[in-house]
Formats: C-alpha cells, sequence, structure tokens
C-alpha cells in the first residue's frame, strides 16, 4: 500500500454484513453498469452515476504476492510503489499534481492476488485520470531508473517497521501464514515480504514483472462517477486502445490445504500484555462454504451477544477483547480467532474456553435469530457503499477480475442471506477440526505465559 | 503509410512519436489533456429550527439512496467537563449508555440494533460529544425510538462500569507498548503542561478513582438539550420528520447550556527541546514536532490552511516529498494544525528509521525553516495547494454521513451559513506574503517541542552529534527522568 494500509477493508464492509428487511421492500441492491473488452484483452466497466461530481478510476491487475517466486517475496507490493514513480510522458510528480493536486485523491494497494490502483478526481480532470493510468500501464519502463527502484525499497522497508517491526504483535499474521501453508506454497509468505528479499529485488526484475502482469489483457479498468458513457468509451479507447497485449499468463492451480495435526507455537514481543491466535485453513473466494464462514464469525465474535464475546468478555469476564474473522484469498482462506486476556486469566484458560464454546456451536448449530442478527446490517453496508464512486468502481473490478462478472456483489448479497443455520453448522465442523495453528504472543522472557506452554515451541524468527 | 518517403512529412512526424514512446501512437502522449469545465458546487439546503425542551434541529433532505444519518452534537467535551483526576469518566459514561435502559437490558439493546442493521455510536471528545447513527429509511423511526431510550432512560448497571474499567486498564497497558500512543500521551503533556486540560492524559489512577456517581452526575450535567444539535440528514421530510424527532426525544427535558470554552494560560516556553523516550530495541523513532496554535476562528484560518498544505498536508507537499520521497528515510510524515476553541497544537512527525533519526531531525527542521522563508515558496507550490483544498469541495458532499458532519461543523465552529459559499474565494485571496507570515507566526522555530519515542541505545548519540537541539531524557508520561 503506498500510503495507506490495507484497504480490503472495504471489500470485506461490502461482502460480511446483511439486513433481512422482512416488514419492509428491500432498496434494490444494483449498480447500472456496462462493460466490455478491448481488441487488447482490456475488460472495462463503466459505472455513471451524477450524484457527486466525482470520477473514481480503478486499474486492476490480476498479480498479487503469490505470483512472487521464493527469494524475491514483497515485489509484487514493491512494484506497486514503482508505479508510482513516473511513466514514459508523466514524470514523477505529474501523478499527484493531477489527483491530489485538483482536489482528488489516488493510492494502491496489494494484496496476495491483486494489485489495485486507484484515484478519485473531480469530473473534470477524468480524461486526465485515463490519461495517467493508461500511461504507466503502457509506458512505465520508458522512464525506470534503478535509483527510483532503491528510493522506493527503502520507503517499503519503512512500511514494514511501521506496520509490523514496530508494532506490538505485529508479526502474527505472518507466523500464522508461514506456519498454515508449506515453505513453498506462494500463500506462505506476507504481502511485505522479508527485508532480504526487498534487498535483492533488481531492476530486471521490475521489467520483467512489468512486461508479463502489466498488460491490458491482465487488467481491469473500472469507473464509476459522474461522467457521459459514449464520452468515457471514446476516451478509454485513445488511452488503452493502442496499448499492446501481452503474452498469455499461466497460472499455477493452488490448492487450499488441510493440517492433519496442531501446532503449537509461542512468540516472545515487546508487548506487556499477552495474546492468544487460534487459525485453521479455510476457503477462498472460490469456494461457496466462505460465505457460512462469514456469518460463522459474525456469530462468534463483535456484538456483545455473539457466543465468544458474551461468555469470554461479558459473563466470566475473562478476556478484555476477542475477534473472529474469515479471510478469504482468490485460492485459499483462514478462519482465525483472538483473544486478549484480562490480568489474572491464562491463555490456557481461555483457549479451553473458547474451544468450548465451538464445540458447543459444532454439536447444535446456531439459531435462526443468530443467523438474522448476523446477516442483518448487510443491506445498509451494501446501500451506504453506493456512495462513494471509489467503492463501487472497486467492488465491479474485483467482480470483474476474480469472478469474471462485474455484477458478482448481488451474487455475493444473496448468498449471505442464503445462509442457514445448517451450513453453519457444517462448515463449523468441516473446518475448525484438530489441524490447526496456536500461537501464543507473550512478553520477552515469559513464554511459560503460553497457552499450554510444554506444548507450545518457541517461534524462532528467520532473519528478515 | 507503408510507402516510405511518399509524404515526409508524415514520415517525419511518425519519427518523432517513435522516438517519444515505441508503443503506436495516434495522438501526443506527452501532452496534458485539458481540464474540463469545473463541476458546480452544490452545497446542500438544510432548514433550521428548534425542538421544544431547546435543542436545536437542522434536518437536510437527499433523497437518491434509502438512507439516514441521525446525530446529537453536544457543545463542550471533556475538557470542559472532565477533573483531572477524573480523566476518563466522559468516555466511560459514553461507553455506559450502551449498557441498558430502565426496559431494556445490554444484550436487549445489542439484539435490537443488530436487528436493524445499526449501532448507536455515543462519543465525547476533547471539545465535544455526539450521539447517532445511520440507517436505512425504513429503519430509522425504530433506531431513534432506541437512541432516545438509551440518552434518557440510561441504567447505569455498576457491574458494567467494573467490566469497562477492567477493559480499559488493559487498554492502556497496551498503549504503553505502542510508540505512537506514546508520542500522543507525551507530546501535548509538554506543550500545555499538566495544569491545561490538553496535557491532562487517562491513567490508571483517574480510571480507578471514577465511581458510579460520578457517571449519573456526569449523564445528567453532559447529555442536555441546551447544548445540543439534532441534524438529520438523508430520505426523510423536512416537516415532518420534526414531529418524529419531537415525539421519539418528548421525554429529554430541557436543561443546559453552550459552555464557555475558558482555557488557563500555557506554560512558559523554552528554547527548542528535544524530549526523548526509550523505547529499547524499536526499529523505529515516532516523531511528534511543534507547538500550541491559534484556534479555529482566527483570521488567519485559510492562509493555514494553504500553508499547511504546502507544508505536510499532501503526498507531495515538503515535508513528504524530503523525509520519504528523496531520503527513503520514512513510510510517510505529515503535518497538521488540531483547530478548536481552545490552542489546539501544530504538529509535525512521522515513523522514522532508527538509525537515519538524526539526520530526518535536520531534514525536518530545514523545512520547517523553508517554509517560514529559507526556501522560497514557488508559483506552482502555491497553485497546488489551493487547487487541491478549493476543489476538493465539490465532492465532499457525497454521503449523508459527511454532510451530517459538514453541517454540525458550522455550528460547533460557529461559522456563517454561507461558508462553503464563500470558501473558494477566501482560499484564492491567499497571497504568498500571507503564506511567509502565518509560518512566521504559527510554527515557533525558537520554543519548538520535539517528541522522539525510540531506542535511546541507537539513537541518543547520533543526536546530539546533530546538535539540533540539547536532548531531556522522559518517561512514558513525559516526566524528565
Amino acid at each position: 500500500m503506498r500510503k495507506h494500509l490495507y484497504l480490503w477493508v472495504l471489500f470485506v464492509l461490502l461482502c460480511v454484513a446483511g439486513a433481512v428487511g422482512l416488514q419492509s421492500k428491500p432498496p434494490a441492491i444494483k449498480i447500472p453498469f456496462e462493460t466490455y473488452t478491448l481488441p487488447n484483452g482490456l475488460t472495462v466497466v463503466l459505472a455513471p452515476d451524477a450524484a457527486t461530481p466525482t470520477v473514481a478510476v480503478t486499474a486492476w491487475y490480476h498479480v498479487g504476492s503469490k505470483d512472487e517466486m521464493p527469494g524475491r517475496t514483497g515485489f509484487a507490493h514493491l512494484f506497486e510503489h514503482v508505479m508510482f514513480t513516473g511513466a514514459g510522458h508523466t514524470p514523477y510528480g505529474v501523478h499527484d499534481r493531477f489527483t491530489e493536486g485538483v482536489g482528488g485523491s489516488n493510492n494502491g494497494t496489494t494484496s496476495n492476488d491483486r494489485t489495485v490502483y486507484f484515484e478519485t478526481v473531480p469530473s473534470n480532470y477524468f480524461e486526465t485520470a485515463l490519461w495517467l493510468e493508461s500511461d504507466r500501464m503502457g509506458f512505465l519502463l520508458d522512464s525506470l531508473d534503478v535509483g527510483k527502484l532503491n528510493a522506493q525499497r527503502d520507503i517499503v522497508k519503512n512500511e514494514r517497521r511501521q506496520s509490523m517491526d514496530n508494532q506490538p504483535y505485529g508479526l502474527a499474521g505472518e507466523i500464522l501464514s508461514s506456519t498454515t501453508y508449506p515453505p513453498s506454497h506462494p500463500y506462505s509468505w506476507s504481502v511485505i515480504g522479508s527485508m532480504k528479499d526487498l534487498s535483492a529485488a533488481s531492476e530486471e526484475d521490475v521489467k520483467n514483472f512489468f512486461r508479463l502482469y502489466y498488460a491490458p489483457n491482465n487488467a481491469v479498468l473500472s469507473i464509476a462517477g459522474d461522467f457521459e458513457a459514449t464520452q468515457a468509451k471514446m476516451w478509454v479507447r485513445k488511452y488503452f486502445g493502442d496499448i499492446p497485449r501481452g503474452k498469455p499468463i499461466k497460472r499455477p492451480s493452488i490448492r487450499p490445504v488441510t493440517l492433519d495435526k496442531e501446532t503449537r507455537l509461542v512468540y516472545e514481543d515487546r508487548v506487556q500484555v499477552p495474546r492468544l491466535y487460534i487459525q485453521w485453513p479455510t476457503v477462498g473466494e472460490n469456494n461457496d462454504d466462505r460465505f457460512a464462514l462469514y456469518v460463522l464469525d459474525a456469530i462468534m465474535a463483535g456484538p456483545r451477544t455473539a457466543r465468544l464475546t458474551k461468555a469470554l468478555v461479558y459473563d466470566t469476564q475473562a478476556a478484555s477483547s476477542v475477534g473472529a474473522f474469515q479471510d478469504s484469498s482468490e485460492d485459499v482462506g483462514d478462519w482465525r480467532i483472538t483473544i486478549t486476556p484480562r490480568p489474572g486469566h491464562s491463555l490456557t484458560e481461555l483457549e479451553a474456553a473458547a474451544d468450548a464454546l465451538l464445540y458447543k456451536l459444532k454439536a447444535e448449530g446456531p439459531t435462526q435469530e443468530e443467523i438474522q442478527r448476523a446477516t442483518a446490517g448487510q443491506e445498509f453496508d451494501f446501500v451506504s457503499g453506493l456512495q462513494s464512486n471509489l467503492g463501487k468502481s472497486m467492488t465491479l473490478a474485483d467482480g470483474a477480475g476474480i469472478q469474471n462478472n462485474p455484477g458478482y456483489f448481488q451474487t455475493e448479497y444473496q448468498k449471505m442471506l442464503g445462509v442457514t443455520p445448517a451450513d453453519v453448522k457444517r462448515v463449523a465442523n468441516k473446518y475448525l477440526t484438530k489441524g490447526r495453528v496456536v500461537l501464543s504472543i507473550v512478553p520477552i522472557g515469559q513464554s511459560d505465559q503460553a497457552a499450554k506452554p510444554s506444548e507450545s515451541k518457541p517461534y524462532r524468527r528467520v532473519e528478515q | 503509410m507503408s510507402q516510405p518517403g511518399r509524404n515526409l512529412a508524415i514520415v517525419a512526424v511518425l519519427l518523432l512519436f517513435t522516438i517519444a514512446a515505441p508503443a503506436q501512437q495516434s495522438f501526443d502522449r506527452s501532452k496534458t489533456p485539458p481540464a474540463g469545465k469545473p463541476p458546480v458546487l452544490h452545497v446542500p439546503t438544510w432548514t433550521k429550527t428548534s425542538l421544544a425542551n431547546g435543542a436545536e434541529l437542522i434536518v437536510s433532505e437527499k433523497h437518491d439512496l434509502p438512507l439516514v444519518a441521525f446525530v446529537i452534537t453536544f457543545q463542550g467535551g471533556t475538557y470542559q467537563t472532565e477533573a483531572a483526576a477524573r480523566r476518563g469518566l466522559a468516555g466511560i459514561t459514553a461507553s455506559m449508555m450502551n449498557e441498558g435502559t430502565k426496559t431494556r437490558d445490554g444484550e436487549a439493546l445489542s439484539n435490537a440494533l443488530q436487528l436493524l442493521g445499526t449501532s448507536i455510536n455515543v462519543n465525547v471528545g476533547g471539545e465535544g460529544g455526539s450521539m447517532g447513527f445511520q440507517s436505512t429509511t425504513s429503519k430509522f423511526p425504530q433506531a431513534l425510538e432506541i437512541l432516545a431510550d438509551m440518552l434518557v432512560n440510561p441504567a447505569f448497571p455498576a457491574e458494567a462500569l467494573e467490566r469497562l474499567r477492567a477493559q480499559r486498564l488493559v487498554a492502556l497497558t497496551q498503549a504503553k507498548d505502542q510508540p505512537g500512543s506514546i508520542a500522543s500521551r507525551v507530546f501535548p503533556k509538554i506543550l500545555y503542561g499538566s495544569a491545561h486540560p490538553f496535557g491532562q492524559n487517562v491513567t490508571e489512577e483517574s480510571l480507578k478513582a471514577i465511581t458510579r456517581d460520578d457517571i449519573v452526575a456526569f449523564h445528567k450535567v453532559y447529555f442536555q438539550p441546551g447544548r445540543a444539535l439534532v441534524s438529520v440528514v438523508g430520505d426523510v421530510n423536512s416537516s415532518s420528520v420534526k414531529s418524529t424527532v419531537e415525539k421519539a426525544l418528548g421525554a429529554w427535558p430541557r436543561g443546559g447550556e453552550k459552555p464557555t470554552f475558558a482555557y488557563p494560560g500555557l506554560p512558559a516556553t523554552h528554547a527548542p527541546t528535544v524530549f526523548l523516550v526509550d523505547k529499547p530495541g524499536a526499529a523505529q523513532s515516532t516523531f511528534a514536532i511543534g507547538n500550541p496554535g491559534p484556534p479555529r476562528s482566527t483570521p488567519d484560518y485559510y492562509a493555514l490552511q494553504v500553508m499547511n498544505t504546502m507544508l505536510g498536508g499532501m503526498f507531495q507537499s515538503r515535508l513528504n516529498a524530503n523525509i520519504r520521497e528523496e531520503n527513503g528515510y520514512s513510510y510517510g510524515v505529515n503535518s497538521s494544525f488540531a483547530f478548536g476553541k481552545g490552542p489546539g497544537a501544530f504538529r509535525t512527525g512521522g515513523d522514522i528509521v532508527s538509525a537515519k533519526s538524526d539526520a530526518a531531525l535536520v531534514e525536518f527542521m530545514k523545512e520547517l525553516r523553508g517554509i517560514g522563508g529559507s526556501r522560497p515558496i514557488t508559483d506552482e507550490e502555491l497553485a497546488t495547494a489551493k487547487d487541491s483544498l478549493i476543489q476538493r469541495l465539490p465532492g465532499t458532499f457525497a454521503s449523508v454521513q459527511s454532510i451530517n458532519s459538514a453541517i454540525v461543523t458550522l455550528w460547533t465552529q460557529g461559522l456563517p451559513d454561507n461558508y462553503y459559499q464563500q470558501y473558494a474565494t477566501r482560499i484564492s485571496d491567499i497571497r504568498k506574503e500571507d503564506v511567509l507570515r502565518v509560518a512566521k507566526q504559527y510554527i515557533d522555530l525558537d520554543h519548538l517541542t520535539i517528541v522522539i519515542v525510540g531506542d535511546r541505545a541507537s539513537i541518543e548519540a547520533p543526536l546530539k552529534a546533530a546538535g539540533v537541539a540539547p536532548i531531556v531524557l522522559t518517561d512514558i508520561e513525559g516526566n524528565a527522568r
């Protein structure tokens, strides 16, 4: 991420939510759009809406950290930074001048699966935004030099320090991924990558990566806001039409993993309060079980009547906070709970309490009312999201890129509302098995504060 | 054009394009497309009346989507209402309002709101508070009825206080592990001193001192219509929503008044000083540099906005362009003025890689001197800052929530109804000499407070050698060690 940390929250908000509008007719869940493909393979999505005089342009590329080679982890995200250093006809600084400098904004984000660039501009700068995006899609390498790469390398290392190394509990995600997935699995390393690999990335790596992945046939251009569709089509053709198609991309088939036993780890960090993480591998965006897993996380944690929250934070008050989260990537997913204890309560005790609650849910399933509460915010979240041109352009781009259907949000919405108690019971039993990773993060020198300390192996950090 | 030489002029043009850009071209990509006509500024309109209990009421209609944003805003906040020994009282009271009413316990409230797809947020900040929600139009009356119940009939169960207190104590312990949180405690403490409310932090002692009686009393005094504005924005009808609100808030008794915002004087200034808080092993040093600033009512507000936009308000502002983009010392640095009723701080800083703490401090100082005159402002810089501020405005009225807060800001800061219509002119009028003047006046280079939270073992000697300012070692509460 260039300026702000993980914006995927926006998608999550649009995906995980829900309202059963029983008594009144729900508003239509729709974003009027049209979509077409240019001869060079670029997928275009247009969603005109004049409510606010801005236009959001999203350039979505189907490439992420899972496409990296071992030894070059963090490269996709480092590359994202390079995309802001100027291109053939738009020297460094021009991009900011015609976005933020005219009252708009710009940013980019990289995940395991996709790299997304976006800007919102006052509607009179719409053509300028297309000019900017097309120049870096077509002509980035014309102005590339190793100095620019080196500067961004230092910045990304600072991003890693700021978001992970210098944050209490900041390494939890990286430890969990590297333990859940075998070493060569494309989801085993973090998006930000290792310091060593970031140092190793070369100018040649940038060129090869760009030529393969930043071709129009691997991209979606999604535009939402105050523009006229006929004019937009002319401009899109003008600026993007002559960018040459790239070579076909062979995507490795990546399968979700299953763990046959529990792995227990303890990591000593500069924290004063320990914290427990339990993670199970589940499924990603290519598997509909994820909808019941989203509902499951809302049933288990969040509002005060969610099961873990009610029992641990309110009733026994052994925890100060709990969380549960289904994280879905394109090919794989994880379901994770996080528990922070109150003083006087051990992680061992909290793990046992959480397990008992999960056991009960797996045995009995949730009630219909729990499902209803968990999905009742969906309608509001969707309609509220329609107020943001950027949110709409990103939702449409993601549907087009991952599901080959910009309107996939409708399917997603229906599937969330269609989850039944039996679905939740089934996925809980299928995925929340003994094969899992249990990670205790404890104060330095206090590994005895881990959950079941004698069974937990110290996590040895590889030099990053 | 397959015959070379058939038309020399065309060949020459093609060659030019070929040099400029290898891909096939039918136009000159090096030319910036001209901008279209700027969008017309559509400021939402609203009606202003008051409720029978004296609260003011503002309604702004927006019907393109079935959404409503409802907020009650209260003038005054913790700075006006909390005693130093009870810091945290307002926040706990706000949370306690979600813990149940005379007829609904905490779980019943939570379940009802979940089924409506909304939540009611109660907050009390430094100079103002709010209670509100957003919902779809069809759920609005029910959500409003619950809000009124929470406002007027809170039960304040004693067991909930103990739970919330214990959770906050854990959060406070965790905050002390976080360099950013430490800097945000130490910086105001040094700037304003412990006799000024801006310099007082929530502590273990203050949290432990809060009683249920304090909460009952705070609620009674604070959440009163005499200091409140009720604002409703979205898919409602101005005339009928007034009676809906009046009916829902019928049991909210008249009382209260807007507070005065009188603050004690500021402590004596000191020569520029580095206050170093040790965070052993930290990979980065967190910087907070600044001084007390002017209130929002200053006539220099617009000049300060332009100045700060150039200095640290945008990605390509001087500070970020230097410290992040040119030098790679940080993932990002910025600057801001905390405008309000009191002397909110000018603050710049960010997270700096430990090994470059000294070099970054030198660059921060260079840029602060620069905006104060040693580096002339260019025409392009001034134009970009103004363009950015002015052209951002039309797009800000996008959501019911953003419209609501845009209108509420006028009320809390005492700004005229035509504030947004005048904004572009006010910003356009700012000249280079205005920018220079306010930079000199409000960034006090002779008395800067420089808080650095980082690994003392590796950064102290280089910081000393940099010779920017003497170093005082400070604990995580901002007291000299």
